[in-house]
């Protein structure tokens, strides 16, 4: 028996633009739970596609129990008894939950006859196993997040999977359901399962796992140490690198400075209560909260796409009615960067200059001069240079440059709009740390010259250097807003005895 | 506090020596080098539309000398104009990514419609050819009112309402033509230039001129193609998306009724089975025009002059064909495979581009 149940040694991949991992190793043990840390885009997601078979590596070899593999689809990952609970939810909402949980055996044999009693008594014992309350008839789409949540492990557990990954599985759990997963997974890892288990919460790293594995810029920042004697400054430490990561801003005053946006008692037809926000001029606040505290959900009400139900929005200190996100931009001057870059912040298949130009084709057409090209270049390409996009022209395509440049766009096309109130959901994911380092400079630059800035990040550190003040987010609520010091170790524990204090009460 | 430096990456090939010299951080305009540009003009759709009417008209040239009549080339033109427009129809959809099955059911109704008014109403035919175009306008609305309103596929809801339309068509009209067409309208159709030039065929031209200044010159273009290719996206920086994706319908209702009206002055009738049943006989042209054109049928991505020349192209083959005495249900076939081809061919190009990043 060799000592490792599962190896990845010298892992390399890039994609067009970015070198995601880069001699990248991991080993996990028999029956233990192995960590793996990073900050977004330090290549977690692409290490575990590796593994479970989605990406093949550039250079370097998996192996299992001493032998080296080849995994050249998810299919062949299963096989091998390697599970994996992704992100993402891979659930087919209107199956059941039994179909879902089975869905991958099934697949395999697609002319044999379904006995839905069998299956649904199989399907039972492993809810039961993650107490599970839930009639395996019952499709997925009836069911809570938490619980489409542990469907999907009760799913990866259903492979009778070795090696098991859980990529963030705490992300939409409450604590109650986190304890209990917890002794699922402490149970399994008694059975002799090898885990891998990703989170961004390091209380809950320190209370699980054995080892751990820190990746930092796509490189091994720690490789398979024993997490004993690490504290959480040093898991830290690891993630991020340099201390001073966090910038040594000086702190602003904005005491005299006129409100630009404030929501005032504000409920929203996606369920936000009471909330209660200001963000002054030159200011940036930063909107902190776990996965599913409803921090998007708000950006998104506050530019239109949802409705207000209650209280009031305040734009430079008049009451406003909101009733669609062109309204937003073209009236109210809220630019909106979304987190989803490639969904909703831009159009891939479009060129540069029709991404950061869609802001002011409306304002350059109101003159019923044609719109040509050269006019929208004239526009934007003093804040495309300014952003320094790496591209070859204007009339590249988006999708062909890497993640940074086109955050740098998708934050271009405001800056040309010229908006007065500028929201950033989650504006490092997926980039390198320069290209964030630069992209917090701008930010605080934009702030400077008069423009309100509301960051929502769940980065921890990303939010400390660059918040004025912190306003804290959970459950659709507003737990409080704190004055940022810049004191990490200060911050992170008030912000975080801000989210629990509901949960501990 | 940052310079106005740009800072090119040179991704292009690497035996674009001189070329790329040119893309150095001096460079002002931020433009694709000349090379590349030129390599990209031969792989266009349009080139190849080009190079493929002048292979089969030589071809059928050599074939039947008749086809280059004088009176061929009319009938050629004429009919052309009419596939052109029926495929600026489709087209105008097909950027939302979504499709319009009702088109020949609008074209027919707007015909009949203006057909009415001439004959029955007796509004002179200016008037007439209007309003025949306003109902083919309103009938895109109502189409692009449901696909935005119910949140369906544009193929469900025009499926259904090619059958709605059409019906409702035959009923009012109780199936009965309009044969009292003013000559002077009749005339468009029948006017010959120089002998073989159609006035119909012109203003195919000037309609795929507009259609050139709407999408590449106004907002709302531009925001047509931005909500076709990514409508959240597009939303979320501003774009009315259900706004701009009924005007779309409209205007494919609109230019259905142009086409509607030119068969009208062909025919010197508003017939109810001129398109076929429901409507159904322009499908093929509809969609053969814009694909073979490259108009990308996901959304997003544009091309009036492709969809002329390949309009063209497919009007051409079919004439050349039927002079070849060859019985219609092979062109129909013919026809059928070049959609199928143009496709397969559309998608080796499109890949070639992308590895070599030559947009």
């Amino acid at each position: 028996m060799a000592e490792f149940l599962f190896e990845a040694l010298g892992i390399s991949k890039s994609f067009p633009g970015v070198m995601a991992l880069q001699d990248v190793s991991l080993q996990m043990r028999e029956a233990s739970i192995h960590a793996l840390l990073g900050e977004n885009g330090a290549g977690k997601s692409t290490l575990i596609k590796i593994i479970t078979g989605i990406h093949r590596p550039d250079a370097g070899e998996l192996r299992l129990a001493g032998t080296p593999i080849e995994l050249t689809s998810p299919r062949d990952a299963m096989a091998k008894r390697i599970g994996v609970v992704h992100q993402e939810r891979n659930l087919i909402p209107r199956f059941s939950v039994g179909e879902n949980i089975y869905l991958e055996q099934l697949a395999g044999r697609p002319l044999k006859p379904l006995r839905y009693p069998e299956l649904y008594r199989q399907s039972r014992k492993w809810l039961d196993l993650l107490d599970l309350d839930v009639d395996p008839a019952t499709p997925v789409s009836r069911l809570s997040v938490a619980k489409m949540q542990l469907v999907e492990i009760a799913k990866a557990l259903a492979l009778d999977s070795r090696v098991l990954l859980l990529d963030e599985p705490t992300a939409s759990l409450t604590p109650h359901e986190t304890v209990t997963l917890f002794k699922v997974l402490k149970r399994l890892r008694d059975d002799g399962v090898s885990m891998l288990f990703v989170s961004h919460k390091l209380e809950e790293v320190g209370e699980l796992c054995d080892q751990v594995t820190v990746l930092r810029d796509g490189r091994n920042a720690a490789h398979s140490q024993p997490l004993q004697g690490l504290g959480r400054q040093d898991l830290v430490q690891l993630m991020i690198g340099r201390k001073e990561q966090i910038a040594d801003w000086p702190a602003r005053n904005f005491a005299a400075a006129t409100p630009a946006l404030a929501l005032k008692g504000v409920s929203t037809i996606l369920g936000h209560r009471d909330i209660d926000l200001t963000v002054k001029r030159g200011e940036i606040l930063g909107l902190y909260g776990l996965v599913g505290a409803g921090r998007t959900e708000l950006a998104k009400c506050i530019i239109g796409q949802f409705a207000v139900t209650e209280g009031s929005v305040e734009i430079q200190g008049k009451a406003v009615k909101i009733a669609s996100v062109a309204d937003a931009i073209h009236r109210h001057g809220i630019g909106y960067v979304s987190e989803d870059r490639k969904a909703e912040g831009l159009i891939l298949m479009h060129s540069v200059l029709a991404n950061a130009g869609i802001t002011v084709w409306r304002n350059l057409g109101h003159h019923g001069l044609p719109l040509t090209d050269g006019r929208i270049r004239s526009r934007i390409e003093p804040f495309v240079r300014r952003l320094e996009v790496r591209t070859p022209s204007l009339a590249q395509l988006v999708g062909n440059l890497s993640g940074g440049n086109q955050q740098k766009i998708s934050v271009a096309k405001w800056l040309a709009a010229g908006v007065k109130v500028l929201i950033v959901d989650e504006p490092s994911v997926g980039i390198d740390i320069k290209t964030k380092a630069y992209l917090h400079e701008l930010l605080r630059e934009l702030s400077d010259t008069g423009t309100a800035v509301l960051v929502i990040t769940s980065d921890m550190p990303e939010m400390i250097t660059l918040a004025d003040r912190i306003a804290v987010m959970n459950d659709y609520r507003i737990e409080g807003t704190i004055t940022n010091t810049r004191d990490y170790e200060e911050m992170s524990s008030r912000i975080m005895s801000l989210i629990h204090r509901v949960e501990a009460a | 506090m940052h310079p106005p430096s740009l800072q090119i990456m040179d991704i292009s090939m690497p035996s674009d020596g001189p070329a790329a010299a040119s893309l150095d951080a001096s460079d002002t305009t931020l433009t694709p080098s000349p090379r590349v540009r030129r390599v990209r003009f031969y792989l266009t759709n349009e080139f190849g539309l080009v190079l493929l009417i002048i292979i089969f008209g030589a071809a059928f040239t050599f074939a039947v000398p008749r086809f280059l009549s004088h009176f061929n080339l009319f009938i050629l033109g004429r009919t052309a104009a009419e596939n052109i427009v029926i495929g600026f129809a489709m087209m105008v959809v097909v950027v939302t990514g979504g499709l319009d099955l009702s088109v020949g059911a609008i074209g027919v109704c707007a015909a009949m419609g203006g057909g009415w008014l001439m004959q029955v109403a007796g509004l002179p035919w200016p008037l007439a050819v209007i309003g025949g175009l306003l109902l083919g306008a309103a009938l895109g609305f109502v189409n692009g009112w449901a696909v935005v309103r119910s949140g369906l596929h544009s193929f469900i809801i025009t499926l259904a309402s090619m059958s709605i339309f059409f019906g409702v068509m035959i009923f009012i009209t109780r199936a009965q033509a309009f044969r009292s067409i003013p000559l002077s309208f009749a005339s468009f159709a029948h006017i010959r230039y120089f002998g073989f030039i159609s006035p119909l065929l012109l203003l195919a031209v000037v309609i795929m001129l507009a259609l050139v200044y709407l999408y590449r010159l106004t907002a709302l273009g531009r925001e047509m193609l931005a909500a076709g290719a990514r409508a959240s996206a597009a939303e979320l920086s501003g774009v009315r998306v259900k706004r701009v994706i009924i005007l779309c319908h409209m205007l494919a209702g609109l230019l259905a009724g142009v086409a509607g009206l030119m068969l009208v002055a062909r025919n010197d009738a508003a017939i109810p089975s001129m398109a076929g049943q429901l409507g159904q006989d322009w499908l093929l042209p509809a969609f053969l025009g814009p694909v073979l054109g490259g108009t990308l049928l996901s959304g997003g991505f544009v091309s009036p002059l492709g969809t002329l020349l390949g309009s063209f192209l497919l009007t051409l083959l079919t004439n050349g064909l039927l002079l070849l005495q060859i019985g219609q249900f092979w062109v129909e076939a013919v026809l059928g495979l070049l959609l199928l081809v143009a496709v397969l061919l559309d998608q080796a190009r499109r890949s070639f581009i992308a590895r070599r990043r030559m947009i």
